[in-house]
């Protein structure tokens, strides 16, 4: 079904997108990422030596701290903070430093609607400026489900109010990625087939679920190009 | 040797000229086996018939050898790594550094590094003015800001790592100290290659050229290296005495101040090409701008850069020839 949106875009087109890297003095690692007017700073320190209590010291430890634009973190941020340190230690390799904690700190800038795949991004970005190794890239977006039916990809602030159900889905960059042998197959369906992280949020059918899936991985193409192109200015050799 | 895209406005003319000269750059580095730059996930070729040894930033899956992190692939023998180009400061002890004093602390210094912590200098790892070695006292300590004050630019050795990540460092030799009558500039650290010699003396044109590991580089005037230990008291009171009363008269010849100026638009121009920035590159680019009778604010231009870029391709094919 097409529906026109507020901003002309078609349902699975993405909003503009912006980053920068190695924008900040102390940082081991920092990145500024935009989609439209969201706009996510991310900042990594590490790795340090030692790591927190509960955490398994033969492998790395990451730490995600949120600060959002304005006032006290609330229950919405700490969400936020579990899922990100949850899809960073999935595409980490955590073998190469063990016994250490890396911080990422993620800053809200703007909020215009999609603020956890926008963070999600900004994240992996600045783990790449850190020299973090890494199993493969995250790509992040996030699906929406209206009232009537269809679907839109990468809604602002004022089309999420509108909408009854999300889904945010983060996939891996390549086909091929950095992962132990034997391990590149999940369940018989290939990893690059599936998804690192997927949170839903109201009321949708599978059918529906999987339809989302099906759009935000044609999307994420887009969004592998960028950050594909972004990186390689910065790694391109003239001998 | 990283390439960036230039930020300048060219006419067509000079957008032909560039990107053929980048083209020979490119075909140069190909050709001699050079290093391709690799994203996460992106394949290394390599020849499984021969062995080869996995190095930081590289996993095999399923034979295939990809990389973990972004940056350049490097090959020593059979030895296959994938270096970060960071465009931060990767301090090792013994490096060379220049810094900017930030703030006088109790019994130390903190220098501003380019590195993600300032780094600390000492006092007891500093020569006294006077030269003689002996403990720091409390009237040491007073006359800190006789040595050095916030600004001021310095030059000092990297000592070792701190349990917290910072840098010690120590300018224990007459050659470290601080830096006057010159220019501080700023490149990316990797455009820095680690090497013998850092303390450059250009004689022809009478300039210091200090090209710092992390990335700040020193151009000034030639200071005559004096042992105080030498020289009797008297004559070290009347040299300070001398120097004191002359501190406000003396001046830099205008000759000179050029000079620096050029060198110094000489290594922002390397800079902006990102051409790893050595003594040899940086007196070629000056003996170009001067043979080709550019103006020092024009080196700066458009033309000059592309002329640059040229120049480099030329002097690596007749390099590569030889």
């Amino acid at each position: 079904m097409e529906i026109d949106r507020e901003d002309g875009r078609t349902p699975n087109q993405l909003r503009p997108l912006a980053c920068s890297r190695n924008i900040l003095h102390r940082p081991h690692g920092s990145a500024s990422w935009s989609q439209g007017d969201t706009k996510v700073l991310a900042a990594v320190y590490g790795p340090k030596a030692g790591t927190k209590k509960n955490e398994n010291a033969e492998k790395a430890c990451f730490e995600v701290i949120w600060k959002p634009k304005s006032g006290q973190i609330g229950k919405v941020e700490k969400e936020y903070e579990m899922i990100l340190k949850r899809t960073i230690q999935s595409i980490c390799v955590l073998t190469v430093n063990p016994n250490t904690t890396t911080s990422v700190i993620i800053q809200v800038v703007h909020d215009d609607g999609s603020l956890l795949p926008c963070a999600i991004n900004a994240a992996c970005a600045a783990l790449v400026d850190a020299g973090i190794p890494m199993k493969h890239l995250a790509v992040a977006i996030c699906c929406c489900l209206a009232e009537n039916g269809y679907l839109v990809l990468d809604p602002n602030k004022l089309e999420e109010k509108k909408m009854t159900a999300f889904a945010y889905l983060v996939f891996p960059n390549t086909t091929l990625s950095v992962l132990p042998e034997g391990s590149s197959v999940a369940e018989g369906e290939p990893v690059e087939h599936g998804i690192i992280t997927s949170i839903t949020h109201g009321v949708m059918s599978v059918d529906d679920y999987f339809l989302c899936v099906e759009n935000g991985r044609a999307a994420t193409a887009s969004l592998s190009a960028f950050f594909r192109k972004n990186f390689q200015q910065s790694s391109s050799k003239a001998g | 040797m990283v390439m960036r895209k230039l930020q300048l406005p060219l006419s067509q003319t000079q957008k032909v000229r560039f990107e053929r000269a980048i083209e020979r750059l490119q075909s140069l580095s190909s050709s001699a086996n050079s290093d391709a730059s690799v994203i996460v996930t992106d394949s290394i070729p390599v020849n499984h018939d021969d062995a080869f040894l996995k190095g930081h930033g590289t996993s095999e899956v399923d034979g295939e050898l990809l990389a973990t992190v972004c940056g350049v692939v490097e090959r020593v023998d059979k030895l296959v790594y994938v270096r970060t180009l960071r465009a931060r400061y990767k301090p090792e002890v013994g490096d060379i550094v220049v810094g900017r004093v930030i703030e006088v602390a109790q019994k130390r210094w903190r220098v501003e590094l380019n590195f993600n912590q300032d780094g600390v200098l000492m006092l007891s790892s500093m020569n006294m003015p006077d030269g003689i070695q002996r403990r720091r006292t409390s009237v040491d300590e007073l006359n800190m800001r006789n040595i050095f004050v916030e600004h001021d630019v310095v030059c000092a050795e990297v000592r070792n790592f701190q349990h917290d990540g910072s840098l010690q460092l120590q300018a224990r030799s007459q050659k470290y100290g601080k830096l006057e009558k010159g220019q501080l500039l700023k490149v990316d650290p990797y455009l820095v290659k680690r090497s013998k010699h850092h303390f450059h003396y250009v004689e022809s044109l009478g300039i210091d050229l200090i090209i710092g590991c992390n990335g700040f580089i020193w151009v000034g005037e030639h200071v005559e290296v004096r042992d105080p230990m030498a020289i009797d008291d008297q004559k070290d009171e009347e040299m300070i005495s001398s120097s004191s009363t002359g501190k406000e008269q003396s001046h830099i010849p205008l000759e000179t101040r050029q000079t620096i100026c050029r060198i110094g638009n000489a290594i922002r121009v390397l800079s902006n090409l990102g051409f790893t920035v050595t003594l040899e590159v940086i007196m070629e680019t000056v003996n170009l701008s001067n043979s080709k009778n550019i103006d020092i604010h024009d080196m700066l231009g458009s033309e000059f850069h592309v002329v640059v870029a040229e120049n480099e391709a030329e002097r690596r094919r007749t390099k590569r020839k030889k």
